[in-house]
């Protein structure tokens, strides 16, 4: 009982503090779970953030899945409450706000704003997290089949899906999911002129610093 | 309402090209203003699309449409993985998905910015924005903090001129 408490409570306060979703709060939700609380070990973690990735449903499955193996189908269910309902109380009343917002001009600035940064943010996000499970030629022409796909066509992104799985089930692709947490994890710890000089050295040994399962 | 389901591709799919439920501009300035405030940015946009329609049911119905679905299938998934993750064909499977994953999540970030295209100078900010999340892996609050001065002034001009 006290485990799903810690749970509800800590995820909560993530979720208030989570500029940019689910992808900035993964460094930190490792550190809770897996270096604080010890609720899974590292390997676990980034399998079940992989299963996230691979299952139709958005990214923050992760946070579900963290709390099904705490606390069973109640810990599912408390994590991902927790997880959403600060934040979702914060976006309606800003979308309640802006829709009652007279100046027109102030309401279309605010919009036309967050819509670039929007277009920004997905497309930053996208490239970061290429960069870190795509770990093969293969993996990257699969990545840039998908976008040329999406960009041309209207087929339904199931069959990519489907495509993909059977491609990598034939041992095509090679993704290195715990580098990406590992890399992201270093990263987040420290400011940004120390990550700029892990970014120096990253280039320079032109090779990820490589974890060969 | 609570048929909504999936990640971004699948939501801009659903919500923009086929039940046209909002125009593309209106996807994009309600995306926008779910990621700039902190949490899981898709749990926002159901809320924003979901009250937008129908009130706080509305939000609360489209929340729910959103989650409970793949918490199944995604803890189904869980127990699976539980027997099956030491097969090297299951760890190839997922990974084959993830490289389409990103590849889906990028291919929309591409459709949405077309609609940047119509102020060019606003795509100074998409650029800032992809090289300091992309590139320097910043923490996404500095990268709000970074670009949105100019964005909220490109987005000034841009209004002004309409």
């Amino acid at each position: 009982m006290s485990a799903l408490i810690s749970l509800f409570l800590k995820l909560s306060a993530f979720s208030a503090i989570a500029f940019g979703g689910i992808n900035a709060l993964l460094p930190a939700l490792y550190d809770l779970s897996v270096n604080q609380e010890h609720w899974l070990n590292t390997q676990t973690f980034a399998d079940f953030f992989a299963i996230a990735q691979a299952a139709p449903g958005p990214n923050l499955m992760t946070v579900t899945l963290i709390g099904w193996h705490v606390g069973g189908i109640i810990g599912a269910v408390v994590a991902s409450i927790a997880i959403c309902w600060p934040s979702s109380i914060m976006v309606y009343f800003l979308q309640g706000y802006l829709n009652k917002l007279r100046n027109q001009i102030a309401k279309q600035t605010i919009q036309f704003a967050a819509s670039a940064l929007a277009v920004g943010l997905v497309l930053g996000s996208a490239w970061d997290i290429s960069q870190q499970i795509n770990h093969s030629l293969a993996a990257f022409a699969l990545t840039l089949l998908a976008i040329a796909v999406v960009i041309l066509t209207r087929w339904h992104p199931l069959y990519l899906i489907v495509m993909g799985g059977a491609l990598g089930l034939l041992g095509f692709i090679y993704i290195h999911t715990l580098d990406l947490f590992r890399r992201r994890y270093a990263i987040d710890k420290k400011d940004c002129l120390s990550a700029w000089y892990e970014l120096c050295s990253f280039l320079n040994c032109f090779c990820p610093s490589g974890l060969s399962e | 309402m609570s048929g909504f389901g999936g990640v971004l591709p699948w939501a801009r799919r659903t919500v923009v090209e086929q039940e046209r439920w909002l125009s593309s501009e209106e996807f994009n300035a309600m995306l926008g203003i779910c990621q700039i405030v902190p949490g899981p940015n898709i749990v926002n946009l159901a809320v924003c699309i979901g009250s937008r329609f129908a009130g706080v049911p509305g939000a609360l119905a489209s929340v729910l449409g959103l989650m409970l679905g793949p918490s199944v299938i995604v803890i189904l998934l869980g127990m699976l993985y539980e027997h099956y993750s030491y097969l090297p064909a299951v760890q190839g499977m997922l990974r084959g998905i993830s490289a389409v994953g990103v590849g889906l999540i990028a291919g929309t970030g591409l459709k949405m910015m077309r609609n940047e295209f119509s102020f060019p100078p606003m795509l100074l900010v998409v650029a800032i924005t992809i090289i300091a999340a992309g590139y320097f892996q910043l923490n996404l609050g500095w990268v709000v903090l970074i670009a949105s001065p100019l964005a909220i002034f490109l987005g000034w001009k841009k209004a002004k001129q309409i």
